[in-house]
C-alpha cells in the first residue's frame, strides 16, 4: 500500500527542511543587519558578516530539528520547545555581539533579541494558522468521504 | 425466503429487500449487500465473540497478538495484521502505521501535527497518531472517489 520510505529520503526530507529554515532566519536576520547599516548611512554589507550569518542559521537550524523538538513548528509547547526558543534567541544575540555585526551596540543588540523573539513567534503563529486550515481541509474531506459511504450504502 | 431475479435489457442493476419483520436472516442479506458482511471471530475475556468488521474503531497488533477495538469491547483476534488486511480490503479500512489499521468511518474528527503528521480522534475518544508516510496515503484516499482504491 504504501512505499517503504528509504533512510536516504527520510535523512534527504529532514536536511531540506533544515535548509529552508536556514535561510529563512538568514533572511530575516540579514534585514535586521541591512537596517542597522542604512540607519548609520553605510551602503554595503560585510560579506564576513553575512557567511557567519548563514553558518550560525545553518547550525543553529540543526539544533532547532535535532535538539529542540523543531519548536517554532510546534504545536505544544514542552520544556525542550521553550529551552530552544531561549538557548536560540540567546545564541543568535550573543553571536552578533561577539562578531561585531551591529558594531558591539549594547542597543542594537538588544532590538536585535527583541526582533528575533518576534520572529519566532510569528513563524510559530504562521505554521500554526497553516495546520488550522490543514485541520479544515482535513475534516471537510473527512466529512465528505463519510457521506460518500453512507449514500453507497443507502443505495445498495 | 423467496429469491426472484429479472433480467431487463438496459435497466439500472438495483436490489429491493421487501419484508415483514427484520429477522436475523433479512439482517444478514442486507448487511451483506451494505458491505457490512464480513464478520471476524476472536476472545473477549474468555468469551468467544464474533464481531461485524462495520463495528471496528481499529486494530492493533502487540507482541504478535492482534486486538480489535469496538465501541464496548476488545476482541483478541486470531488472524495477523497481514491477514486482516488482506480481509479487510475495503477503501474505509486504513493501514496506519506498521501496527494498526483504523476504520475511516469510526473517525470523529482529525487534526494536522508538525511534520506533516495527523492525529485522528476516533468516535470512542481514542486519539490515534498517523505518522507522514501513512497521512500522505490517508489524505489521497480521503479526497478520492467513490468505491474501493
Amino acid at each position: 500500500m504504501n512505499k517503504k520510505v528509504s533512510l536516504w529520503e527520510r535523512y534527504l526530507t529532514r536536511e531540506i527542511g533544515i535548509e529552508f529554515k536556514s535561510c529563512l532566519y538568514f533572511f530575516a536576520i540579514l534585514f535586521y543587519y541591512c537596517m542597522y547599516r542604512l540607519v548609520n548611512h553605510t551602503y554595503t554589507a560585510d560579506i564576513l558578516h553575512m557567511t557567519e550569518m548563514i553558518l550560525l542559521c545553518y547550525v543553529i537550524g540543526y539544533a532547532q530539528v535535532y535538539l529542540f523538538h523543531n519548536f517554532d513548528e510546534a504545536w505544544r509547547f514542552g520544556t525542550a520547545e521553550i529551552l530552544g526558543f531561549i538557548v536560540c534567541t540567546a545564541v543568535y544575540t550573543v553571536a552578533s555581539y561577539l562578531f561585531g555585526w551591529l558594531d558591539h551596540s549594547i542597543g542594537w543588540t538588544i532590538g536585535l533579541l527583541v526582533y528575533i523573539v518576534l520572529l519566532y513567534i510569528c513563524v510559530i503563529f504562521i505554521y500554526d494558522t497553516k495546520r488550522k486550515i490543514d485541520d479544515k481541509e482535513l475534516n471537510k474531506n473527512l466529512e465528505l468521504f463519510q457521506a460518500r459511504r453512507e449514500a453507497d450504502e443507502d443505495e445498495i | 425466503m423467496k429469491l426472484t431475479i429479472n433480467q431487463i435489457k438496459g435497466a439500472e442493476p438495483q436490489v429491493s429487500v421487501t419484508y415483514d419483520e427484520m429477522t436475523p436472516e433479512v439482517e444478514r442479506v442486507i448487511d451483506l449487500l451494505k458491505g457490512n458482511h464480513l464478520r471476524l471471530t476472536g476472545k473477549s475475556g474468555d468469551e468467544t465473540v464474533v464481531i461485524s468488521a462495520a463495528t471496528i474503531l481499529y486494530i492493533e497488533s502487540v507482541d504478535d497478538k492482534t486486538f480489535a477495538y469496538t465501541s464496548d469491547k476488545v476482541v483478541q483476534l486470531k488472524y495477523s495484521l497481514a491477514a486482516l488486511t488482506e480481509m479487510l480490503n475495503d477503501i474505509r479500512f486504513f493501514r496506519c502505521s506498521k501496527s494498526m489499521i483504523l476504520n475511516i468511518d469510526k473517525i470523529e474528527r482529525l487534526k494536522s501535527l508538525p511534520s506533516n503528521r495527523i492525529d485522528a480522534t476516533m468516535k470512542g475518544g481514542e486519539h490515534i497518531l498517523i505518522t507522514r508516510t501513512y497521512a500522505t496515503e490517508l489524505r489521497r484516499r480521503l479526497q478520492g472517489g467513490r468505491g474501493h482504491e
